[in-house]
């Protein structure tokens, strides 16, 4: 029951956030959708991991960090790719690189991608079956040891201290 | 001020809409075409957004909200298709 | 209180021609860029930066309304589904037998054996 209260409260908050008005009323009725919801859904939420409220909450000025961190590479990603389209003349040397991974866990595999993929000239293309290796494309694979640097020394850490 | 900002928003749009037919007619590979559906939608969500805000009325963000849902639905079937070869 | 409801405007015009701009140069790099994962760059980056900033720019001008929060929704919605369906994409391209442009200068993916 602990759980189903969990995995509702955000759904009661997506629901505020569709519905257009955000108000106490609307919240209780998406949460009890929301427990409607998750019940024949309930093998893909992971009942049998152990969890617990204060874990959840002490992850999220960490949290907080590393989507200000994602901002502003998303910022600096756009201004690159927009000088590339824009430049007369288009010199560009992309290519597939292998990046190795620390972390092993669902959520944090899933985190690390999207967020090489929202930063400047690099996007995931697939993850190797043992789940040791990142296959990346970048848009300017010219230097690949700088690339892989980069993303295990300063993408790595805040995902690891945010979803972890 | 409102009917200019909606005449430049969305003839901006419409010209930017015209590549993506493009690489949909000609496009070499089917991913490609796929790519410029998805990018195709982004901009009418976009369309949508502006319109709904010059207008004041908040029915075109429900339109631009589901639009974007089975957008985003449809490239992953697609891509799970070609992957493959079936859906589910 | 006018000045700063002059400013919040002049703001919101600003960020809404930004968002339009990149909008349009994400467009412009589906045209020009030379194959599939050069093209998915162009969309899945700068398209997806330039709807977020024309919703931003219709939440300064309107404030926490109905239209605001819902625009919001959508810019949100659009900034995390935008690199799940383009990983999706590449994913099926590279497998579906896409090859790299002929710029290339590396590629390191090896396909593996279990469709999985």
């Amino acid at each position: 029951m602990k759980r189903y209260i969990y995995y509702s409260i955000p759904l009661g908050i997506m629901w505020c956030f569709v519905h257009g008005t955000i108000n106490i009323e609307n919240f209780l009725l998406g949460s009890v959708l929301g427990i409607i919801v998750i019940r024949p859904f309930r093998e893909l939420y992971h009942f049998e991991e152990e969890l617990s409220f204060k874990r959840a909450i002490g992850k999220i000025p960490n949290q907080i960090h590393y989507f200000m961190v994602l901002i502003v590479e998303i910022i600096k990603a756009s201004i690159m790719v927009a000088k590339i389209v824009l430049s007369p003349k288009m010199d560009i040397k992309p290519g597939i690189i292998a990046v190795p991974l620390r972390t092993k866990t669902s959520g944090g595999i899933t985190a690390i991608a999207n967020t090489i993929t929202l930063t400047p000239g690099t996007l995931t293309i697939d993850v190797a079956d043992d789940r040791s290796v990142l296959y990346v494309h970048s848009i300017d694979a010219s230097d690949p040891e700088s690339i892989r640097k980069s993303i295990r020394d300063d993408l790595e850490k805040f995902v690891l201290e945010a979803f972890e | 001020m409102n009917t200019l900002l909606l005449n430049f928003s969305l003839t901006l749009m419409v010209l930017a809409i015209i590549p993506c037919i493009y690489r949909i007619v000609v496009g070499p590979t089917i991913p490609d075409r796929v790519v410029a559906m998805d990018a195709m939608t982004t901009v009418i969500v976009v369309m949508l957004g502006v319109y709904s805000y010059v207008q004041g009325s908040v029915f075109f963000m429900d339109v631009a909200l589901v639009l974007s849902i089975i957008s985003f639905v449809g490239t992953v079937t697609i891509s799970k298709y070609l992957d493959e070869g079936v859906v589910l | 209180m006018s000045f700063i409801d002059t400013a919040l405007n002049v703001l919101s015009n600003v960020v809404l021609l930004l968002g339009l701009f990149f909008v349009f140069v994400g467009m412009i790099g589906l045209l020009r860029l030379p194959d599939v994962y050069n093209r998915l760059h162009a969309t899945t980056k700068v398209a997806t930066l330039g709807a977020f900033g024309v919703m931003s720019s219709i939440v300064l001008n309107v404030g926490f309304t109905p239209i605001g929060i819902k625009a919001i929704t959508v810019g949100l919605f659009l900034l995390l589904t935008a690199p799940v369906a383009s990983h999706m994409i590449g994913r099926a391209a590279k497998r579906h037998g896409v090859e790299l442009c002929e710029e290339s200068v590396i590629d390191e993916y090896i396909i593996s054996g279990e469709t999985d």
